[in-house]
């Protein structure tokens, strides 16, 4: 059978028994029951729930329906279909959040500063200019065949 | 003889081997699989393709067959091309193998599945795609492969689809390998677009290649090869069964991408910017997947990033203009890693599923070939001399020491090779060696041929594979031959003095003390933070911006601001400021019809 008209949910409760009919519905505690603020995106009464995903549920305790790790008549987060196993973590980190976006941003700078470095000064065996026979190929060059070419000596004794 | 037609004869029968198991029992009612014969096909297949290759080695015979043409429109045609060159004839072999070994290995290791045969033929599909890939001359038929691997590869990872964490594993992998296809099919747009064609034989350019299709292939080979940026659905992808580790995530599949920039060089090896990107990135990710190695715990993981870091070498090779040096540690990187993942899916069995390497310990006298094969492995992939993985790994270092590049490149490449012999050291001692930690009542033998003959097939082959390859093939560009003697004996020098800091370390906690946390080791075990920083943030940002782009703002925006509720608050402040105006003052309207003709008059100037 379908939902009843009094079951799906309706616009951002205004008074507090409107408040303590739409907790009611949503089988919440009245301290608990907190809407999403009425700027004009559709939220209606549905409950804020806090942005935790399911792996911060328990894994050993026994929840009706396991793989979602929830229960029967629990209310489901706006935003249910991305807190589940397969899509984002919300978990706390063992090290915080900006100790670990330090700790990368440094690595990741530290790594291009030094490429950069190393493209200005790079490593290369040990070469020499290129030495060329016939006093640096005086007449291939274009000298004069009746002047005394300077000559050249790549070598010192 | 006329030895072309015989070598496309038998590399097409090997293809055709390969499809029997899938199509015959299509064919006939009563004509079943079994895990049996689909090793056996897979054998034969290696024993037909060895014949094509023998007749490359004697002959130096290449061919190129062009079978059926998709007359797509009037001036461009996508044949289905297969060449059969020294890369496709030497590969073949070598994959078929290697499957041969891993799935004669998963006759044993999944025998408690009762889909035994599904998985067995879900790994022949992913062999026969690897197949199109490696012998397409297309970059069509390559990507028909590409894709059929990276589709393959989500269905094996997730074959235990129960496990939330493996379905998210199955799910990194498509994502991060669909990034990496954008940039293979932004290349293919422009090859064709400029060149109008996609067969590898027309990809030379005799100017410069635009750097942007260029940058279109590394993002591919780094989606698919694990390159730093696209990595973490490798050390994910673990979650799949040892056999699924082993061929896809060691020997066959991550090598696609490095394949792929092999068939491309031609138009790489013109631009320096393309190469200097191969190199430096190469070297990021080989030092990346080693830092974050070295305090894994869980042997697979270990040999995932040892696979992770060994296709960064397989880049740098790429970025140092080397394809051919590439397709070598390739090949010889094929024996030695399936060979270390086949004997820890052996040790991890024979455990009952323990896969921390904390857990384990002496085991070199309960599973001697096993631990045997796998000191051998080790032994290879650190580059000892006259194994299979010195001829390669010894080459790219000799020519990184000896060209023109970054230095910060050449000290990165260097440190991960130390690296691997300090992690590679780590996992024997903690594995093999030393006082026993697993549970006593642990009945675990190794006299089941199933686990024994691919295990030591394949340590033959990493012994051996190398120096075949090496005398056979002639290389195409001279190697360095001259070279003071330091820089001969770099990678040597360079691995002993990781296997000194690995034993010196082991000897610490031998001794019993607690390590302390400091911030490198929270860096490595963390794997870099990248994963937490990167798949939150993106996801969360991505997922709930879409969500309410669909349903909060598309409402909001069409339904309101367009419509009604739009209308009605632009006509309230229109009239707001209308009324301003309507102030029973005489001065005020007086002043209105003075403004009004003032306009007219020196609008009609």
């Amino acid at each position: 059978s379908e939902m009843s008209k009094d079951m799906l949910p309706g616009p951002y409760p205004r008074t507090p028994e409107e408040r303590a009919a739409a907790a009611k519905k949503y089988n919440m505690r009245v301290e608990d029951y907190q809407p999403y603020p009425d700027d004009g995106l559709g939220y209606g009464d549905y409950p804020m729930l806090p942005n935790k995903s399911q792996y911060e549920r328990d894994p050993w305790y026994q929840w009706d329906q396991p793989d979602m790790r929830h229960n029967w008549g629990e209310p489901m987060h706006w935003d249910f279909d991305m807190y589940i196993r397969n899509r984002v973590d919300t978990s706390p980190t063992v090290v915080p959040w900006h100790t670990m976006r330090k700790h990368f941003l440094i690595f990741f700078s530290t790594m291009l500063i030094m490429f950069g470095l190393g493209a200005i000064y790079p490593s290369y065996r040990p070469v020499g200019p290129k030495q060329y026979p016939f006093n640096d190929l005086y007449l291939e060059k274009g000298g004069d065949p009746n002047k005394k070419p300077p000559t050249v000596i790549h070598y010192e004794i | 003889m006329d030895l072309l037609l015989t070598l496309n004869t038998l590399m097409l029968l090997t293809l055709a081997t390969l499809l029997t198991p899938i199509i015959f029992p299509m064919l006939s009612d009563n004509l079943k699989n079994t895990p049996t014969t689909i090793t056996n096909t897979v054998k034969t297949a290696f024993l037909i393709s060895l014949l094509p290759m023998t007749i490359f080695i004697y002959s130096g015979s290449e061919s190129l067959i062009s079978l059926w043409e998709w007359k797509y429109i009037m001036n461009f045609k996508i044949p289905i091309s297969l060449k059969m060159d020294f890369y496709s004839l030497t590969f073949f072999p070598i994959a078929l193998f290697v499957s041969w070994s891993i799935l004669q290995f998963a006759t044993w290791y999944m025998a408690s599945d009762p889909h035994i045969t599904k998985f067995f033929t879900y790994l022949l599909l992913f062999l026969i795609a690897m197949l199109i890939l490696i012998a397409a001359n297309n970059l069509f038929i390559l990507f028909i492969g590409w894709e059929g691997v990276g589709i393959m590869s989500f269905l094996l990872i997730s074959w235990w689809h129960g496990r939330a964490e493996a379905n998210t594993a199955a799910l990194q992998a498509v994502l991060y390998n669909r990034v990496g296809d954008v940039g293979l099919i932004l290349c293919m747009a422009w090859l064709a677009s400029s060149m109008n064609t996609w067969e590898i034989q027309q990809l030379t350019s005799p100017h410069q290649t635009p750097t942007l299709p260029l940058l279109g292939l590394i993002l591919a080979a780094t989606g698919k090869s694990a390159q730093f940026g696209l990595h973490p659905w490798l050390p994910a992808a673990m979650e799949g069964p040892t056999p699924v580790s082993a061929l896809l995530h060691s020997s066959t599949m991550v090598v696609a991408g490095i394949f792929l920039l092999i068939r491309t060089h031609p138009l790489l090896s013109t631009n320096q910017t393309a190469l200097t990107l191969c190199l430096c990135l190469g070297a990021l990710s080989t030092l990346f997947a080693a830092t974050c190695a070295l305090t894994q715990n869980d042997i697979k993981k270990i040999i995932a990033f040892s696979t992770s870091s060994q296709l960064g070498l397989m880049m740098v090779t790429i970025g140092l203009n080397l394809p051919q040096l590439a397709f070598l540690h390739i090949s010889t990187h094929a024996f030695f890693k399936a060979m270390l993942f086949l004997c820890s899916g052996s040790i991890i069995h024979s455990l009952n599923g323990e896969q921390d390497i904390r857990k384990m310990g002496g085991l070199q006298k309960m599973l001697p070939t096993t631990t045997s094969c796998l000191t051998i492995g080790n032994l290879a992939l650190m580059g000892t001399p006259f194994l299979a993985g010195f001829y390669s790994k010894d080459q790219i270092i000799e020519s990184l020491s000896t060209s023109y590049l970054n230095t910060w490149a050449l000290v990165l490449t260097l440190l991960a090779t130390s690296f691997t012999a300090v992690y590679t050291i780590r996992m024997t001692v903690l594995v093999q060696a030393g006082f026993v930690r697993i549970p006593p009542l642990t009945p675990m033998n190794e006299n089941n041929p199933a686990v024994t003959s691919p295990i030591t097939r394949l340590a033959l082959g990493s012994i051996t594979a190398g120096f075949f390859i090496t005398s056979y093939i002639l290389p195409t560009k001279t190697p360095p031959m001259t070279m003071p003697m330091p820089i001969k004996l770099t990678a040597l020098i360079v691995t002993i003095l990781g296997i000194a800091i690995a034993l010196e370390l082991s000897k610490l906690t031998q001794t019993l003390i607690l390590t302390k946390q400091t911030h490198f080791s929270n860096f490595s075990a963390s794997l870099g933070y990248f994963n937490p920083l990167t798949h939150r943030l993106t996801s969360t940002s991505l997922l709930a911006g879409g969500q309410n782009i669909a349903s909060h703002l598309i409402d909001l925006s069409w339904y309101k601001l367009i419509g009604p509720e739009g209308l009605a608050s632009s006509q309230q402040t229109a009239s707001k400021l209308a009324t301003t105006l309507h102030s029973g003052s005489i001065k005020a309207y007086l002043s209105s019809f003075a403004l009004s003709i003032l306009i007219i008059l020196t609008s009609t100037y």
